[in-house]
């Protein structure tokens, strides 16, 4: 496990870190020895399936339940050396859904301020300006004279995250910060963390949404069963393995296209939670090119069938896919004709397979051979052409073998195929 | 346009708004206050005009030259004045009471009464009259008034912090109920044992509560405790606001939620046992009053807690007032005169406020 380090001239300092913190509610363990800290100019992305401890242990570095045994320190000191109050003024904290009161938005975002005010003393003008300015970049202003439970959830959380920010603090502490907003104010609510990072400040963020958090995160923490058992750049904690082993789930992990981050898709469930899908999973071989078979072999692995597919050349949309999905196939170079070898070895699939699938791709010299292995398949099945569709570029060599293959085979629509392959048994 | 409507709000809401709606309270209430107290000092038996009322409180404070008879300025020095004072005090107590526990238990329906006291306080006095001690001693009575209120309250906390772990709410509300009850059963069966007709009516009358008894000892005990203790809730409004906001919220922005709420509840459960204890079982004060107040300045206890003393002080001198002198020569309870005109109050309240939001 790589720990990327971020590149701050901080770079040392830590500023808030769990050491061995053991936290049980009850007989219940749910804090099991984590040593995990946030430092000054990150945002750490707290990660980890449901009841594996993420709101507990971002409770326990704000200070807010009890340590069985560990500590959380501040800068060098635990939390127990410093006063409420002071701690108050170094950690923020954000919780995941703040209760219905009668105090309106402004009123609640100023209570950011009091532990920075003396006893009996009023909000003044510098507070004020904190609180507009905290609202204006959460986009709350529009509602600071409403009642904080006249307001919806989502809206509720960005007052919290005004409030939060109008507290100043050097380490904010947010739990599901972006669980009811709209996808815009999830950008903003993550972009704002972002901004507070780049000021200095060091923060933390439970996220369940693992594209989320992998995307807006410089180091990601993954909880499991009150234990860290991944941590550090996105790439090296959101992988495939670990997607399987802690959250159970069959998954591909590719690059955002535009962050160049890790993306989830999540294919199925593993294990005993796959349930009705899959219940006579065949070998099903798919011959395809040019994209013509993407979904087609992803909603085959969904239903559990084992899927293999044709010569596919380097670059080729369905090859990508394959590669996703983990399906078998024959690698070939970019527009080569395909090879003898890779054409026997094509035909040992074809043959192993309980049904083989054609699909309506353009066939032309270089992807010829593919059409025709089809002749061996046990079981054949034919997506219908479009009437009309010019896909033959041999000579009409390619028409005659799909002629051929049809008086064989059954001709099915494309969004059938699913459905009629689940009729084989 | 929205930077700008926050602009002009600068003022008003957050900066002196808390201060506006404070000063702006306080004038309203004061003025009612001074009416009241007019009132209340010149009705009565003994009827005596408003401007003879003011000379004479000027010649009590040590401003120039009654021109009451002799009698009415010692109606007014030693029966009227202390009763107003009584009800003020016992009134804000009340009221701040209130207001304490509803911010606390995060609970519109919490009464001052609600951790047991008033029923601990109601046992002690029924106690007082039955072992014929009340008759010895006119202190005697809110002593063992005040020492029921006491134990009551020690027990709820006991049962609470055993029942939670530490202090929690809920098993406090619930230990406070079956508390109350409890204390109640014993105080209707001593009622019911106690042969001699006349301290069972003392009893009955007791347990209805009023002011009459006002004297200045009581008086130079109740309003110290009232005024220190309003003083040290004062203290602790902003933390009060973050407790009704949650319980998350107020440990991140530093309070120390247990040592607070035991400091609050602490000083609650004292203003309750003390007016309970000169004044009976008092009811409805310390949910009419606070609800009103936050009706219309909103929830934060800075104004808030403040205003409902002044408000709470205002409603019992009021009460009193109509006690003594819609039925004259008799007197009306003042627990009778809260409970018929605060219930229905609160039911309009609750009724108003459930067709828009929640209560607090």
């Amino acid at each position: 496990m790589t720990v990327s380090e971020p590149k701050t001239v901080l770079e040392t300092a830590t500023a808030l870190e769990a050491r061995g913190a053991i936290v049980s509610y009850g007989k219940q363990r749910v804090l099991n020895g984590v040593t995990a800290g946030v430092r000054p100019g990150e945002v750490v992305g707290i990660a980890g399936p449901n009841g594996s401890g993420k709101t507990t242990l971002l409770r326990a570095m704000a200070g807010l339940v009890k340590l069985d045994s560990g500590s959380v320190n501040l800068n060098g000191k635990t939390l127990d050396e410093i006063s409420p109050r002071e701690r108050a003024r170094q950690i923020g904290y954000m919780p995941q859904s703040a209760a219905d009161h009668s105090f309106t938005a402004l009123e609640f975002v100023l209570m950011g301020r009091y532990p920075h005010m003396g006893l009996f003393r009023l909000e003044g003008r510098s507070d004020l300006s904190f609180a507009e300015n905290a609202m204006r970049r959460t986009e709350t202003l529009e509602f600071a004279n409403r009642r904080i439970q006249s307001l919806s959830g989502g809206e509720k959380q960005r007052v919290s995250l005004a409030r939060l920010l109008a507290q100043q603090a050097k380490v904010l502490l947010m739990d599901e910060p972006t669980a009811s907003l709209d996808l815009q104010h999830q950008l903003l609510t993550m972009a704002t963390a972002r901004e507070e990072a780049m000021n200095g400040v060091a923060v933390a963020v439970v996220l369940h949404d693992l594209s989320l958090a992998a995307r807006h995160c410089d180091r990601l923490l993954l909880l499991n069963n009150g234990k860290l058992t991944a941590e550090g750049d996105p790439w090296s904690v959101v992988t495939q393995t670990n997607l399987r082993d802690i959250f159970s789930v069959d998954a591909a992990v590719e690059p955002e296209p535009i962050s160049g981050k890790p993306m989830v898709s999540v294919l199925g469930v593993t294990g005993e939670g796959r349930g009705e899908i899959g219940k006579s999973p065949l070998r099903v071989h798919v011959i395809c090119g040019a994209g013509s078979g993407r979904d087609l072999m992803h909603l085959l692995t969904l239903e559990g069938h084992t899927v293999s597919a044709c010569v596919l050349g380097e670059g080729d949309a369905d090859r990508k896919t394959a590669l996703r999905l983990g399906i078998e196939h024959i690698a070939s170079s970019p527009f080569s004709v395909i090879s003898l070898d890779q054409d026997s070895a094509h035909r040992r699939l074809v043959r192993q397979a309980d049904i083989v699938i054609v699909c309506e791709m353009a066939v032309g010299p270089g992807n010829l051979r593919n059409l025709e292995a089809a002749a061996e398949a046990k079981r054949l099945m034919l997506i219908a052409r479009p009437e009309g569709a010019h896909w033959d570029y041999t000579d009409g060599y390619a028409g005659r073998v799909q002629d051929e293959l049809e008086t064989r085979g059954e001709i099915v629509n494309r969004d059938e195929v699913v459905k009629s392959v689940g009729r084989i048994t | 346009m929205l930077r700008t409507t926050v602009r002009k709000q600068r003022g008003s809401i957050a900066a002196s708004s808390v201060l506006n709606r404070l000063i702006l309270g306080a004038v309203v209430l004061g003025i009612g206050l001074l009416a009241a107290t007019l009132v209340a000092l010149s009705t009565g038996p003994v009827a005596i005009p408003f401007t003879d009322t003011l000379s004479a409180l000027l010649d009590w404070a040590g401003f120039g030259e009654s021109s009451a008879s002799n009698t009415q300025q010692a109606v007014i020095e030693n029966i009227r004045i202390p009763r107003v004072l009584l009800a003020l005090g016992a009134g804000a107590g009340l009221g701040v009471a209130g207001v304490t526990m509803q911010g606390l238990f995060r609970n519109p329906l919490a009464d001052p009464g609600i951790i047991g006291v008033s029923a601990g306080g109601a046992l002690g006095a029924v106690i007082a009259i039955a072992a014929g001690l009340a008759a010895t001693s006119t202190l005697f009575l809110p002593l063992f008034a005040f020492i029921g209120a006491g134990a009551a309250t020690v027990i709820v906390f006991m049962v609470g912090i055993a029942a939670g772990g530490r202090v929690s709410m809920a098993s406090l509300l619930l230990a406070g109920v079956a508390v109350s009850s409890f204390f109640g059963a014993i105080t209707s069966a001593v009622i019911i044992l106690t042969a001699d007709l006349e301290a069972q009516r003392q009893m009955v009358f007791w347990l209805a509560g009023g002011i009459e008894g006002a004297r200045w000892e009581s008086v130079r005990i109740v309003l110290p405790i009232v005024l220190v203790g309003i003083a040290v809730l004062i203290a602790f409004a902003r933390d009060l606001n973050l407790l009704l906001v949650g319980e998350d919220e107020a440990r991140s922005l530093g309070v120390r939620v247990g040592l607070v709420r035991g400091v609050l509840l602490g000083i609650a459960a004292l203003l309750t046992g003390t007016a309970v204890a000169f004044t009976g079982t008092i009811a409805f004060v310390g949910l009419v009053v606070p609800h009103s107040i936050r009706l219309i300045i909103g929830p934060d206890h800075r104004a808030l807690l403040p205003l409902s003393a002044l408000g709470g002080g205002l409603f019992l001198l009021i009460a009193d007032t109509l006690a003594r002198n819609v039925a004259s020569p008799v007197e009306i309870r003042v627990g009778i005169i809260t409970a018929l005109t605060g219930a229905p109050f609160f039911l309009f309240l609750l009724i108003r406020q459930r067709t828009r939001t929640g209560l607090l």
